[in-house]
């Protein structure tokens, strides 16, 4: 069903490199699912079998990530298809609903299920919930180099046999193991006397009951009984699994009361619990058997780690220090780049650009669209792709790394003070980078309380497109405390977010806050490869969402700006004349002029378009008839070239030179000089700073508004934030201001 | 006594899960099951929550939740 696209897009890119040799390849197809518990380095191992093949899409009807991947192996065309991780088949959780939906619609012609080896026991609770679904099973028994350095002694054989699964140890971030893993899969669909899931024994209880109300389904539903494993089904139906009888149909007809209830009696507890007591009764009991390990354990470096990480004291300074850190080395890192991105568009590209249609004898409105439209917009997307990419590598390695978890927990307390859960604090970070992964992100709350809740909030989070506009007026006003200013905005995004959680959990979101259970992994340095791969596809989410988007946006924004055609001043043109009807509203703010409220009304739309707007509005005005002489080809090209050069160096410096702080725009960039003198003839430091913090808190922008739209499935979230946030970014630019004027900061 | 009682360091054997639904399901899912030894770990800087040792890794989960989870000490 839902691959049927993907493999469409694996067809196409065939032809780039791939092994497959023949187009119409009489090589038979097998499907193969992965699934594991969360941290049990799934993700690694999938990149490390499949890399840069891996195609992400979603699952149908949801927003939880999707990978698949094909490639041929040893002659077999191999469809890898990874499910989310989880740690249960129960039907709690939107991603443990999908994998179970998967595996028991779909049905995979093999299971991989990757096993962390370090934490057997609770790991292999799932793969017994696995073998229920009867359907072959290869265990990658992963991080295995962990558990032998540990001194764990796993008798794979043993397992092997109890189980009737093929075990082989793997370690993804070392590639070990993969190809025993691929050929024990090849071969358990080319042999069939290749062993065969066992069925294991629940206990004569669970088993008699469930051979009752087997034999119920098999005469009320013959053709269910057919299609799904009917062991699996009864205890679907004995624990009262609703998704199942909903989806399945199974009205309450059948007479299987009888055969639960004993069940409940005898053990006094319902059956759910009985459940899962009997299939961690499996698991444990497998862990005695196979596992052996030394009696004397040491001090591992995950408990030294936390000692300081989670420490009474140091804990929360600890985190902020993180933090900081990351920020700033994003930002470090990725200024050079993104000044050379700027300087290429604006300078050589443009010039081409004017060139080419200079050849063809464009109209001049023609030539402006394009470069002005065209390449300006492609610009403003280039400028901070490096700032993106930058932050989700740091991210991606907070999250691989471990420390996520410990951040919420440090956090959750304060996060829950304010009627969020700890892990709300994970799509909060991402928001600093996007707040449009960060709003899908908050499908990780499994309560749609939080998850409301959080998504209201995310927008608060300064993201990456609103970077571009400080960075604009920090260096333009604030140059020698441009640090410091960028980072009280951030403080200003969360500590407002603070208070409007008190203010929601009080009014919109009164009653029980749900649960905060969540594992807290070792450490683990994730794989360097898992890590690029990772940060490419979320970058990449980005480009291709700004490519498209944001693109359009900017020629529409080029159109109403130079539309009706034949305008000579910007402030007739269609969005001058609704920045002009807006202005007076911003007057308190200190800004009531058309131009900035043409630039926010634009940035509604993504918000770094604020800045790409003022550039257009007055730069052109104020560079009119300066005409530039334009270098050669060549010359454009060696400028290019060397320009990147010295980006690398300076990005490669400013890492180095993170702990001793650094000045964000030491020196200025020649091209946006233009913007930055005429904002100073326009902006005081103090209408500046009112300004940036309006574009900070107004509304979020359309993506954002898509996004909560295919979050909740409804606009009414994006109608409250859209709300609260304009009062809110008023309210706050008004007190800035007016609070400034009163204590004479000038304005 | 309750789980939620137990200092750092100290241990205890889990009697009963008091709590339903879906908490409930969650809770037995990640191993916390009675009869099984539960050994308190951490506090968080702020208080709450705590982590907690149980199957051989480590778990969260707040001290309202742990109340919910009835232990007989063990030295």
């Amino acid at each position: 069903m839902s691959s049927q696209m993907t493999d469409d897009r694996v067809q196409t890119e065939k032809g780039a490199g791939f092994q497959l040799q023949t187009p119409n390849s009489a090589l038979r197809t097998i499907t193969i699912a992965v699934a594991g518990n969360p941290n049990s380095g799934k993700s690694t191992l999938i990149n490390a079998i499949a890399g840069t093949r891996l195609q992400v899409g979603n699952w149908p009807g949801v927003t939880v990530e999707k990978k698949e991947a094909m490639f041929e192996y040893e002659g077999t065309r191999i469809k890898l298809v990874d499910l989310p991780g989880v740690y249960s088949l129960s039907p709690y959780t939107q991603e443990e609903i999908i994998t179970r939906d998967y595996l028991v619609h779909e049905r995979p012609d093999v299971i991989i299920d990757v096993v962390d080896a370090t934490n057997l026991e609770r790991n292999l609770y799932l793969t017994v919930q696995l073998l229920e679904l009867e359907l072959p099973v290869v265990m990658a028994l992963n991080i295995f180099d962990e558990a032998e350095k540990k001194g764990h002694k796993i008798d794979t054989k043993a397992m092997e046999e109890t189980l009737g699964v093929k075990v082989v140890p793997t370690t993804a971030t070392r590639k070990n193991g993969l190809h025993d893993l691929l050929k024990a899969v090849v071969n358990i669909v080319d042999s069939p006397s290749s062993p065969y899931p066992k069925k294991l024994n629940y206990g004569e209880d669970i088993e008699s009951a469930t051979r009752t109300v087997g034999k119920q389904i098999q005469s009320a539903y013959p053709s269910l009984a057919e299609k799904y494993p009917l062991r699996w089904l009864s205890f679907k139906l004995m624990e009262q699994d609703e998704h199942v009888q909903r989806e399945l149909l199974i009205s309450g007809d059948l007479q299987i009361e009888d055969a639960v209830q004993h069940l409940k009696k005898a053990h006094e507890e319902d059956v759910e619990s009985i459940m899962a007591d009997a299939r961690y009764a499996q698991a444990a009991g497998l862990t005695r058997e196979v596992l052996k390990r030394p009696e004397l354990r040491k001090m591992e470096i995950t408990e030294k780690i936390d000692r300081l990480a989670l420490n009474r004291f140091l804990g929360i300074p600890l985190f902020l220090a993180a933090m900081w850190f990351v920020f700033k080395l994003t930002f470090d890192v990725s200024k050079p780049l993104a000044d050379w991105m700027n300087a290429a568009t604006t300078g050589p590209f443009k010039r081409w650009a004017e060139a080419l249609v200079g050849l063809v004898h464009a109209p001049a409105w023609m030539s402006s669209l394009v470069t002005d439209g065209v390449i300006a917009g492609v610009g403003s997307v280039l400028v901070f792709v490096p700032v993106i990419f930058a932050m989700m590598f740091f991210i991606t390695f907070l999250e691989g790394s471990g420390y996520m978890a410990r951040a919420a927990f440090v956090m959750d307390r304060a996060m829950h003070a304010i009627g969020l859960h700890g892990k709300s604090f994970i799509p909060m970070l991402l928001g600093f980078g996007c707040n449009v992964p960060a709003i899908y992100a908050t499908r990780t709350l499994e309560n749609p309380r939080d998850k409301a809740l959080t998504a209201l909030l995310v927008p608060l989070m300064s993201c990456g497109a609103r970077l571009p506009v400080y960075v604009v007026f920090i260096g333009a006003f604030f140059p020698s405390h441009a640090g410091m200013v960028l980072w009280s905005l951030y403080v200003m995004g969360i500590a407002l977010a603070i208070v409007m959680g008190l203010i929601f959990k009080r009014t919109l979101f009164r009653g029980e806050a749900p649960m905060f259970i969540m594992e807290l992994p070792p450490y683990r340095m994730p794989s360097f490869k898992s890590l690029m791969i990772h940060t490419w596809e979320k970058g990449k989410h980005f480009l291709i969402k700004a490519g498209t988007y944001i693109l359009a946006v900017s020629i529409l924004v080029w159109f109403l700006l130079n539309l009706p055609w034949g305008v000579e001043n910007k402030k007739d043109s269609y969005l001058g004349q609704v920045g002009q009807a807006a202005a007076p509203m911003l007057k308190p703010l200190g800004f009531g002029n058309w131009e900035a409220a043409s630039s926010l009304m634009a940035g509604v739309i993504a918000k770094e378009i604020v800045v790409g707007t003022m550039g257009e509005i007055y730069v052109k005005k104020s560079e009119e008839g300066k005409k530039e002489q334009q270098p050669a080809f060549t010359d454009d090209l060696k400028e290019l070239g060397t320009s990147f050069a010295s980006a690398v160096r300076d990005s490669t410096k400013n890492v180095l030179s993170t702990v001793a702080i650094t000045s964000l725009s030491a020196e200025q960039d020649e091209k946006r000089a233009g913007l930055k003198t005429a904002l100073q003839g326009v902006f005081t430091p103090l209408t500046a700073y009112a300004f940036i913090t309006f574009v900070l808190l107004y509304m979020p922008c359309v993506v954002v508004a898509i996004a909560m739209r295919q979050e909740f499935g409804t606009w009414k979230w994006f109608g409250i934030a859209f709300a609260y946030q304009t009062a809110l970014a008023w309210l706050a630019a008004f007190v800035i201001y007016q609070g400034g004027r009163l204590l004479g900061i000038g304005g | 006594m309750n789980l939620a009682m137990l200092k750092v360091g100290e241990k205890g054997k889990i009697t009963r899960i008091g709590s339903l639904g879906p908490l409930k399901r969650r809770l037995m899912d990640m191993g916390v099951l009675v009869g099984e030894e539960i050994g308190v770990k951490k506090v968080a800087p702020l208080g709450d929550p705590i982590e907690v040792t149980i199957k051989n890794y480590n778990l969260s989960l707040r001290k309202k939740e742990a109340e919910g989870i009835d232990v007989e000490e063990v030295e």
